[in-house]
């Protein structure tokens, strides 16, 4: 799988050296490879803020400060995040190791206990935090489970986009996934997701994404952050607002930051 | 009088087909009524327990529950489980369903090497027997389902669907019958909760309904010619009663109400009731056109209405009045019964008075059934038995009164043992599949119906947890409580995955906040957000507390309702008490009330009614002796039969108050006008017995030979309505020929007297 990757890497490098006419002949599965590609950043330190907004416009905010490195060349990001607030969750650390080919690797500490568990998540479909947001959101998806189709070109948040259909292969893929159909509109200049459109298991519209603002965070490789998500759930009226209030590249953090030890040390 | 019987003659052409395409008017109106099933409606609004359950439903959606039970002899079995998985699943799917409770969907959380994992109760399907009692195992350790979706001893299992507040009985129990039959297997699987009962007690109430009163109205229209020896005799009084039946449930959707249960009682109480001017009518006609007589039809017309049209009208005022007095019930439905009963009868009075003298007085003139008098040898078995009563009642009046006085009061005893409950599964017989799966669900699941309370404050507090915890636990040891759920249980669960067994913090709610936010900070990273919104709401402000009660009984309920109130009570955190098992209790205290009420209201209403229209006082307490007579006998039948007073059977005694007084009033009007005529008193009430009589007789008769159709019924408590009501009509006849004759001759009463008399002539 890593040899189709680099290989579809090198392939969107190729295309995007090249004219846009050739632009234009891009596979779906080539532009989702290359849209996973440009949010791989070296390293990263950020302060964001998520709100969780219920149907009743009832908010929970919280304040969480987040560093990242990407390590196996690139194969694995590693996140620090720590929440800032509210109070009664201040300190709690969340250390996540993302790999490529496996599940990831989850520990929470909880200062008022004193304690570190490991997070046990194999569906990708669950909910982050409690938010709209799922797991599957919040991480690239294995780009083998799906099948690609471009639909169209859509102008979206003031940017001209590829309107792509991602399907899962098969059931289970659904299923963990939590979608059985996904329009994803993606940047045709950058490769930046600017929005989709979940379908539930039973085919209906179920929650809409929204990526507001972009920033290139890494300006040499041309890396780019989403700044201002909302994810709203049409089904239950439901809606999440994920916002990163700094964001500053750097490739240097330490590797120490990364490892259970670092995470109790609060 | 006069001139109005000629006024009717004179627009008889009018008034017929007035009368018919009024009928046939309302009748067009009936097929937009809507049926209401919800049990809730039938409270008024602002009523504490539906007010609080509706609330409760506001804070964390619907409460009510739809049970699927699975049952086999072990629900591990890989098929089982397979076909349990895909039932939750569709089951998320129906409209209308807001949460699935099942194995499949609650959770089960454990530590495990240093981690804290959320799963479904079952993650996956058990392939080896070792995995199958490893999954044993795991699930009898989960309170979370242990016992509420799982049986203890692993034959049942629930998928338990929470319903949205406004889903429909009808739509969501033939999606979930639906849902059975696209999920076929070996287990038995039983619908179970209330909205099934409802479903079930409202279509078989209704199919039981359309199949039994044709044939009740069939069997008195035989009845009527087996009487009147006559096709009119048999056609107007039945026309009457058909037309106001059409008129007043015509009403229903003109008004902008819904038929509920208890208004399938309308059509019922106007069989007993609104035959009763035309049969009287009928009665007159066929006395006026005895053998040898020379009058003309339009005279006939004239003179039946004449002579009737003031007990006719008094008797329907009276009833009218009684029906009423079902404003005073609280229950909403009681209280529109009144109302399209009363419609019903200003329809079938007017009718009675108005349509039949017209059509009398244009068909030919019918041939006479009564035949001469004095050939005694050749009278009929009617006329022979009511000529029996007069000679047995003016021989024996006080033996009559006395032992009339003395049966009520060694009856009144049987009133103690009345039993007020208004268990819907008491309307199947103990055998049905609807009292068998309520049985079970009881006996093994906790119950299908719930009692909730609301704690307001700052929930992650521990002392507001541990206060939680405390309500939780204190509930759970009520016998009528099957199973708790509340966030407190959660927060425990989560606590022994958390510590080692024996470590401080084991089991236990955590002492600090912060500790009982990361505790939840924890879990939403491993759970669902929608884990907890049955528990807790969005901002961590109201808790709910649930237990889930087994028994449906009204008495057993409203000990329910008394802990908790006394358990709660106080206590400024305690936000709301409330759930079904409340709307249940409360339904059955406001019967009793509504219907004492309304009881009493009638009686005194009907008798100060009685006392204006005789001009007497002891006219009204004359004619409400044998009313209260009859009421003594139902209730103490009712209390002997251990026969439920429910929200059908309380609407009796209102059929009793329109049916009873009627009876008393056509003989006292009548014994009255012969006494005037100058016959002696035991003379009056032998010719009343022999004459009004016969109409009373055949009026009696008809209603209960139709309402014995009533007892083939399945349904429980149609079979007990027909018993009861045949058993009001016979005490209410026998108080009209016996009881009323009796103490005319020993108490000589004297509005009945002619020196006393103002002026009878209409």
């Amino acid at each position: 799988m890593n040899k189709i990757k680099l290989f579809a890497a090198l392939a969107a490098v190729f295309v995007i050296c090249s004219s846009f006419a050739a632009q234009e002949e891009l596979s779906g599965r080539q532009i989702m490879d290359k849209a996973f590609e440009v949010t791989k950043l070296a390293g990263s330190e950020a302060v964001s803020t998520m709100t969780i907004i219920d149907s009743k416009g009832r908010e929970r905010v919280r304040e969480i400060a987040m560093v990242t490195k990407l390590f196996d060349n690139g194969d694995t990001e590693k996140r620090l995040l720590r929440f800032l607030s509210p109070a009664d969750v201040k300190g709690t650390g969340l250390l996540v190791f993302d790999y490529e080919k496996k599940d990831d690797d989850m520990w929470l500490f909880m200062p008022a206990l004193r304690k570190t568990r490991r997070i046990v998540s194999t569906e990708r479909a669950k909910s982050f935090m409690g938010s709209e947001f799922s797991y599957a959101d919040m991480a690239p998806p294995i780009l083998d489970e799906f099948t690609y189709t471009i639909l169209s070109e859509k102008e979206v948040q003031g940017t001209l986009c590829w309107e792509i259909e991602m399907v899962p292969i098969d059931e289970d893929v659904a299923d963990e996934n939590g979608f059985s159909k996904r329009i994803a509109y993606i940047g045709k200049k950058d490769f930046v997701i600017r929005g989709a459109v979940y379908y539930d298991l039973d085919g209906e519209r179920h929650k809409e994404l929204s990526v507001l603002e972009i920033k290139e965070v890494d300006t040499v490789s041309h890396r780019y952050r989403p700044m201002h998500m909302v994810m709203v759930n049409t089904q239950n009226d439901r809606r999440s607002i994920l916002k990163v209030n700094q964001i500053q590249f750097n490739p240097d953090v330490k590797d120490d930051y990364f490892t259970t030890r670092y995470l109790e040390r609060y | 009088m006069k001139a109005l019987a000629d006024l009717i003659i004179k627009f008889r052409w009018g008034i017929i087909p007035f009368f018919i395409l009024c009928a046939v008017f309302f009748a067009s109106r009936i097929p937009k009524a809507e049926i209401e099933t919800e049990f809730k409606t039938m409270l008024p609004a602002d009523l504490a327990s539906r007010l609080n359950t509706e609330k409760i439903d506001d804070l964390f959606g619907g409460t009510e529950m739809l049970m699927l039970i699975i049952q086999t002899d072990d629900v591990l079995n890989p098929e089982t489980l397979r076909r349990t998985e895909s039932i939750s699943k569709q089951m998320k799917r129906i409209k209308g369903v807001d949460k699935v409770l099942s194995l499949f969907d609650l959770k089960d959380i454990k530590g495990e090497e240093g981690a804290m994992i959320v799963n479904p109760a079952v993650k996956s399907i058990p392939r080896t027997e070792t995995q199958k009692e490893k999954l044993r195992r795991e699930i009898m350790n989960n309170d979370l389902v242990y016992g509420s979706v799982v049986s203890e001893d692993f034959t049942l299992t629930a998928v338990i669907a929470l319903l949205k507040a406004d889903v429909e009985d009808s739509f969501i129990v033939g999606e979930v019958t639906q849902l059975i039959k696209e999920n076929p297997g070996e287990e038995e699987v039983i619908i179970g909760g209330l909205p099934n009962v409802r479903y079930m007690a409202a279509s078989s109430i209704q199919k039981d309904f359309r199949k039994l009163i044709p044939l009740a109205l069939l069997i008195m229209l035989i009845f009527l010619f087996i009487c009147f020896k006559q096709l009119r005799g048999v056609l107007l009084p039945f026309g009457v009663v058909v037309m106001s039946i059409l008129v007043s449930i015509g009403c229903v959707p003109l008004i902008g109400w819904k038929i509920h249960i208890i208004t399938i009682i309308v059509p019922i109480l106007l069989i007993a009731v609104a035959n009763d001017y035309g049969i009287h009518l009928i009665a007159k006609y066929q006395e006026l056109n005895a053998e040898g007589n020379s009058l003309t039809n339009t005279e006939l017309a004239k003179g039946i209405f004449r002579s009737l049209s003031k007990p006719v009208l008094l008797t329907g005022l009276t009833t009218i009045a009684g029906m009423l007095c079902l404003l005073g019930h609280i229950i909403i439905p009681a209280r529109q019964l009144g109302i399209l009963a009363s419609f019903g009868i200003v329809f079938a009075l007017a009718a009675s008075l108005i349509f039949i003298p017209a059509v009398v007085s244009i068909l030919p003139k019918g041939k006479s059934i009564i035949l001469a008098n004095d050939k005694a040898g050749q009278r009929p078995l009617l006329d022979r038995v009511l000529h029996f009563f007069g000679d047995f009642v003016s021989r024996y009046p006080r033996a009559i009164v006395i032992t009339a006085f003395s049966s009520a009061v060694v009856l009144s005893v049987g009133i103690f043992f009345i039993h007020v409950d208004s268990d819907p599964n008491h309307y199947f017989p103990k055998d049905s599949p609807i009292v068998t799966a309520a049985d079970l669900i009881s006996e093994k699941m906790g119950g299908a119906q719930s009692v909730s309370i609301v704690v307001n404050g700052d929930i992650k507090d521990p002392r507001v947890m541990n206060k939680i915890d405390r309500l939780e636990r204190e509930l759970g040891e009520f016998p009528e409580v099957g199973n708790t759920s509340s966030i407190a249980r959660v927060v425990r669960k989560m606590s022994r995955a958390l510590h080692d067994e024996g470590e401080d913090g084991y089991d236990a709610i955590p002492q600090a906040r912060n500790a009982v936010a990361q505790y939840f900070m924890l879990y939403s990273m491993s759970g669902d957000p929608e884990d907890f919104e049955k528990m807790v709401d969005f901002p961590y402000e109201n808790a709910l507390i649930t237990a889930r009660i087994n028994t449906t009984s009204t008495p057993r309920l409203n000990s329910v309702k008394e802990q908790v109130v006394a358990m709660t009570k106080n206590d400024e955190e305690i936000k709301l008490v409330g759930g079904f098992a409340f709307i249940f209790s409360d339904i059955a205290r406001l019967i009793v009330n509504g219907q004492l009420l309304s009881l009493g209201l009638a009686v005194v209403v009907v008798g100060i009614l009685l006392m204006v229209l005789f001009r007497s006082i002891v006219a009204g307490i004359v004619s409400s002796l044998p009313l209260g007579l009859s009421v003594i006998a139902l209730f103490s039948l009712m209390g002997v039969f251990r026969i439920e007073l429910n929200v059908a059977t309380a609407m009796l005694s209102s059929i009793m108050i329109g049916v009873g007084v009627d009876y008393t009033i056509h003989f006292l009007w009548r014994y009255r006008a012969e006494r005037h005529k100058g016959l002696a008193r035991q003379e009056a009430a032998k010719k009343t017995l022999t004459t009004t009589g016969r109409g009373i007789v055949f009026n009696a008769f008809s209603v209960i030979i139709g309402f014995l159709v009533l007892f083939t019924s399945g349904f429980l408590p149609i079979r007990f309505f027909g018993f009861l009501i045949v058993v009001s009509i016979f005490s209410c006849l026998v108080g009209a020929l016996v009881f009323i004759p009796a103490v005319c001759l020993v108490f000589r009463p004297d509005f009945l007297e002619p020196n006393k008399m103002i002026s009878l002539k209409g």
